[in-house]
């Protein structure tokens, strides 16, 4: 397929090692078209597997997490007594977990949980003391690897590797521009592009995280341009392109709809920082030129460039009187990287003013927020990633190497950002999320179609069980694995009518 | 190491004499003169008496030693005595050894042990360092305070920031951020969070490595017990004094005392005090008696003997010695340090070492006498003695209401002197403060002692430091920790009707003497109550660990 081609453009892909085929990349919306080539490219991938045998440890393992956030618990209490009948029997006194075979993966769960819960405090809480913060992640570093073990040992690597950096940060003057969050920062430079794309691709065949955010944003921009001859979309991350080959092939093959507009996209770049996680916004540029050419979409590329600060000021935009502007912005799809609130606010706001047909907006879905700053703030964080990762070995189980690959490339340096945003903000101003700024700032929701709808229900159908969707607001879906919502998807229009 | 490698001197009585007679300085040496002190001097087995006799060119000395053996069934309030009596005609005939060559010569021998002593001192480091970077810590050049290695096999090669970072600021005092805040949630009755730092808490405590991990270890003990309700502590591990074996026991006592001034400082203090107290009687011809209430174990008394046998005019004619043991049942047997194991007697050593400095000792162990049965009988007080008290680190168990009294009692024995030595701290009992108040107050005193003989032990792991250290752990469940602060000591003495004496420049010069010797962060302060120096507080990094007062009767006499 074209898309497929125009990925491989990159000559040194390989995913020979992954993966037998690379056409799962998206290239329609076509519900039908969609089924088929999932339902076969999943076969290919993945070996049949009982899910649910695999899916009940899993249950237990974020129920310990919660049970550890539910203060009232009766759980814990009971814990509590065994604990002190171990410890008063002579036997065992004082060795009662570091049997760890016998003890299992749970136990060691909670103990790890436990402890990067304990390093969190002692980095911000009232009686911080670093001294004690630096001694549990040695005692960590010695009981996981982000390589090895079980999904709760990788993923507590990945935390103890970003408190260790909020630590070295906060004790010297290294590392400032972790905890500023700022913009250089987790992007995967340092990893080989070969590493980047095949992660990537990887991550969309495992979990529909990515075609969740693009298939909900695009299908609401095709319902609210179909009257449109000229649509121009900002993007604010535009990352490889990806969502945009889909949209276009959804654009040309309207069937009863008129001739396709043309289609013109404003990628927002980056000052200093024009290399990108996954090849340039020029490659992205090209590529997604040549995608167009071939199937017949008019199609022009543009770039704006963000303020140093990444500041956006929508006077840099181009403007055409006639075409349905829209903004589009996806921000914490699992291998995006994390961006400075400021950069975010600069961008809305700037929409605003340029009373825009649609705003499209992806984010993470946050646990209600507890009154501890930081550590409920690092809590809920930890609760989110892992329900992540469970989802991504309940898609891949038998992967481990791919799993590996994208927690390594994507993951982990997520992880790493956005505890370093929590850590500089001690999670006060990250209590609110962007649809509710939004909403107060005045735009105005956009129905989810019924269509839409359904079509995350079936893109749904084609992963785990484990996975859900939920309408929460009329303008609203959210993705949840098992219990946890993570993933929320918005649509909003300009608070003034429309010239449209 | 044989004796004669130690001392070139082949002549055995001169070696011990010299040895003892700078006992303080002495017990620098970390390694060989406690092994020799194990192992040649208190050694119960061996014939001690008799080797002195042969191997003394002085004379023979005829004597009649009535060991009285400790398990003969006097267990009521009988004393269990002990004596020696020295023939006349020898101790004349050592006398006259002519009195001024013996000074002559001893100050001599005082001045030549003192420089081989710094040699043996020297020699002995470097000896220890190698031992040690074999045995305990490769990185010889590396301070290893806080960062002792741990033994393979541990759960963690825990490393610290080292010397300073754990000392006087709270940032370097981890386990206290997690023990003190555990004690709030168990009064807060707040489960869960109780929960979360035992788990916390069981990951990093160890009773080896820096003072840290070891305060976390004997922390989550303490709250494990408390939660538990048991009757009982685990009893495998740690060893406290009770139940350690009683050579081993002697052996750690003395290696500690060695290395660290906790008890090191206010013997001195009493040696330099009971001297001080005798120089002031008029009549020299009168007998001593010490009225023991104390927990040296008897390591003490050496050093005064010594100081006994040189003081102008010879020794009192009798020094009697009487010593209240803890008794079961009472409070007493649970405060720290208090306990000696089953078997454990120095009488024999003492008596011993007392023959060969001439001064003739007699020793009552009252096993059975609560501290509120003191009376003039009960320790067979004579009116023509000169009665001094000892009370080390034992009256803190006495209820805050029980305490005047007794010190009320104590003055009922018209004693010369009363020298009290005491925590500086403040109380945690159940009665004055909840759980968590009391908690952290227990914590912070064992802080002292474990950063402070981590310091002491050059951050080694010695089976001796950990029997010290599991017996002060029992500080953090014991009900006798009811301490209260100096002043209120001082004012309670005053109470019970003693005035303050201060306490002599030789008295102080020699505590801060022995003070050079150990880490720099222990300090001193002679506290200024009123213009009179009645007081030497003793300190760690700032924080007031005991104090040492002496005191007289005041309107003089009864």
């Amino acid at each position: 397929m074209a898309m497929a081609m125009a990925i491989d453009d990159a000559p040194e892909l390989d995913f020979s090692a992954y993966s037998t085929s690379t056409t799962s990349t998206t290239t329609t919306t076509t519900i039908t078209t969609t089924d088929d080539e999932y339902g076969c490219n999943w076969n290919d991938w993945s070996p049949v597997v009982d899910w649910n045998t695999l899916s009940g440890g899993q249950d237990d393992f974020q129920d310990l997490i919660e049970s550890m956030i539910d203060e009232s618990g009766l759980q814990p209490a009971r814990s509590a007594v065994n604990y002190q009948k171990g410890c008063n029997s002579p036997s065992t006194d004082m060795t009662m977990f570091t049997d760890e075979e016998a003890s299992g993966d749970d136990v060691k769960g909670l103990r790890l949980v436990h402890l990067l819960m304990a390093a969190a405090e002692a980095l911000t809480g009232v009686n911080r003391c670093h001294e004690l913060a630096r001694l549990i992640l040695v005692r960590l570093k010695e009981l996981v690897s982000p390589t090895d073990g079980s999904n709760m040992e990788r993923l507590a690597a990945h935390f103890t590797e970003a408190l260790q950096g909020l630590l070295e940060g906060a004790g010297g003057g290294h590392g400032k521009h972790l905890i500023s969050g700022g913009p250089q920062r987790d992007d995967h430079h340092h990893h080989h592009q070969t590493d980047v794309l095949a992660a990537f691709q990887l991550m969309q065949d495992m979990s529909p995280y990515v075609k969740f955010g693009h298939f909900t944003a695009n299908q609401a921009i095709l319902e609210a341009v179909t009257q449109h001859r000229r649509v121009h979309i900002v993007d604010y991350d535009i990352m490889e392109g990806i969502q945009w080959a889909s949209l276009m092939q959804a654009l040309v093959s309207r069937k009863d709809g008129p001739v396709a507009p043309h289609l013109r996209i404003t990628a927002l770049s980056r000052g200093g920082n024009s290399r990108r996680s996954i090849g340039t916004i020029q490659e992205t540029g090209r590529r997604l030129t040549a995608f167009a050419a071939s199937i017949g979409q008019p199609f022009s590329f543009h770039q704006c460039r963000l303020d140093s600060d990444e500041t956006f000021r929508p006077s840099s935009l181009k403007l055409v009187r006639g075409e349905a502007l829209i903004f589009n912005c996806m921000l914490h799809l699992p291998h995006f990287s994390c961006r400075a609130s400021e950069s975010v606010a600069s961008f809305l706001s700037g929409a605003k003013t340029l009373n825009p047909r649609l705003v499209t907006l992806v984010e993470e879905e946050l646990g209600p927020v507890g009154d501890q700053g930081f550590v409920s703030r690092f809590i809920d964080s930890l609760h989110h990633y892992s329900a992540l990762y469970d989802s991504l070995e309940a898609g891949f189980p038998m992967q481990c190497r791919a799993r590996a690959l994208v927690e390594r490339v994507f993951l982990g340096p997520r992880i790493v950002g956005s505890l370093a945003r929590i850590y500089r903000t001690r999670g006060d101003e990250d209590g609110g999320s962007w649809r509710e700024w939004l909403g107060s700032t005045g735009f105005r929701p956009v129905d989810i179609s019924f269509a839409n709808h359904c079509q995350a229900r079936l893109l749904l159908g084609l992963f785990n069980d484990g996975y859900r969707v939920e309408e929460l607001a009329s303008n609203r879906l959210v993705l949840g694995w098992k219990s946890r919502r993570l993933l929320s998807a918005s649509i909003w229009t300009s608070p003034f009518d429309s010239d449209s | 190491m044989t004796i004669e490698e130690a001392e070139p001197n082949p002549h055995v009585l001169g070696w011990i004499e010299d040895s003892v007679s700078f006992f303080p300085s002495f017990l620098d040496d970390p390694y060989d003169a406690a092994e020799i002190n194990c192992y040649n001097w208190w050694d119960p087995d061996q014939d001690f008496a008799h080797d002195l006799i042969n191997t003394s060119a002085a004379t023979s000395i005829a004597s009649t030693i009535t060991t009285a053996d400790s398990s003969t069934a006097h267990l009521d309030t009988t004393p269990v005595t002990t004596s020696t009596a020295t023939n006349p005609t020898a101790a004349a005939a050592t006398t006259n050894h002519s009195e001024e060559s013996v000074k002559q010569e001893s100050s001599k021998k005082r001045k030549a042990s003192l420089d081989n002593q710094d040699h043996t001192q020297r020699r002995n480091r470097s000896h220890g360092t190698i031992e040690n970077s074999g045995s305990v810590d490769a990185k010889p050049g590396k301070p290893v305070l806080g960062g002792g290695k741990r033994p393979p096999g541990k759960k963690r090669g825990a490393v610290s920031s080292g010397n300073g970072g754990n000392g006087g600021n709270k940032e370097g005092r981890w386990a206290e951020q997690l023990l003190n805040p555990c004690a709030a949630a168990i009064t807060a009755n707040n489960l869960t969070r109780v929960q979360h730092l035992l788990y916390v808490l069981h990951e990093l405590a160890s009773p080896t490595g820096d003072p840290n991990h070891r305060l976390a270890f004997h922390g989550l003990r303490a709250l494990t017990f408390h939660l538990s309700s048991s009757t009982s502590l685990p009893s495998s591990v740690p060893v406290t004094f009770s139940s350690a074996e009683p050579r081993f026991f002697q052996k750690s006592l003395l290696r500690f005392n060695e290395s660290s001034p906790w008890f090191a400082f206010p013997s001195n203090i009493v040696n330099s005090s009971i001297l001080q107290v005798l120089s002031e009687e008029p009549n020299k011809s009168r007998n001593l008696h010490i009225l023991d209430i104390g927990v040296s174990h008897g390591a003490q008394w050496p050093t005064l003997l010594d100081g006994l046998s040189r003081r102008p005019g010879g020794p009192p004619p009798l020094v009697r010695l009487t010593v209240i043991s803890p008794m079961g049942d009472s409070g007493d047997t649970d405060t720290p340090f208090s306990m000696a194991p089953p078997g454990h007697d120095v009488s024999r050593f003492l008596l011993g070492f007392a023959k060969t400095l001439n001064v003739n000792l007699q020793i009552n162990r009252l096993d059975n006498l609560p501290l509120q049965g003191l009376n003039p009988q009960s320790i067979d007080a004579s009116p023509d003695e000169t009665l001094i008290v000892s009370a080390q680190f034992r009256l803190h168990h006495l209820s805050h209401g029980d305490r005047t009294e007794f010190l009320k009692s104590l003055r009922a024995l018209s004693p010369k002197g009363v020298i009290l030595t005491e925590n500086n701290g403040d109380c945690a009992c159940a009665g004055c403060v909840d759980f968590a108040t009391g908690f952290s107050r227990r914590i912070e005193y064992l802080w002292r002692f474990l950063d402070s003989t981590s310091a002491a032990f050059k951050g080694r792991e010695t089976e001796e430091r950990r029997l010290m250290e599991g017996e002060a752990a029992r500080a953090l469940t014991s009900a006798a920790e009811m301490n209260e602060g100096r002043e209120r000591w001082c004012e309670r003495m005053r109470e019970a009707g003693f005035l303050g004496e201060g306490l002599g420049e030789d008295t102080v010069d020699g505590g801060r003497a022995l003070l050079r010797k150990h880490d720099g962060n222990w300090e001193m302060k002679v506290e200024e109550d009123g213009g009179s120096h009645c007081c030497v507080s003793l300190g760690w990094k700032g924080q007031p660990v005991s104090f040492c007062s002496l005191w007289k009767l005041s309107g003089g006499g009864k």
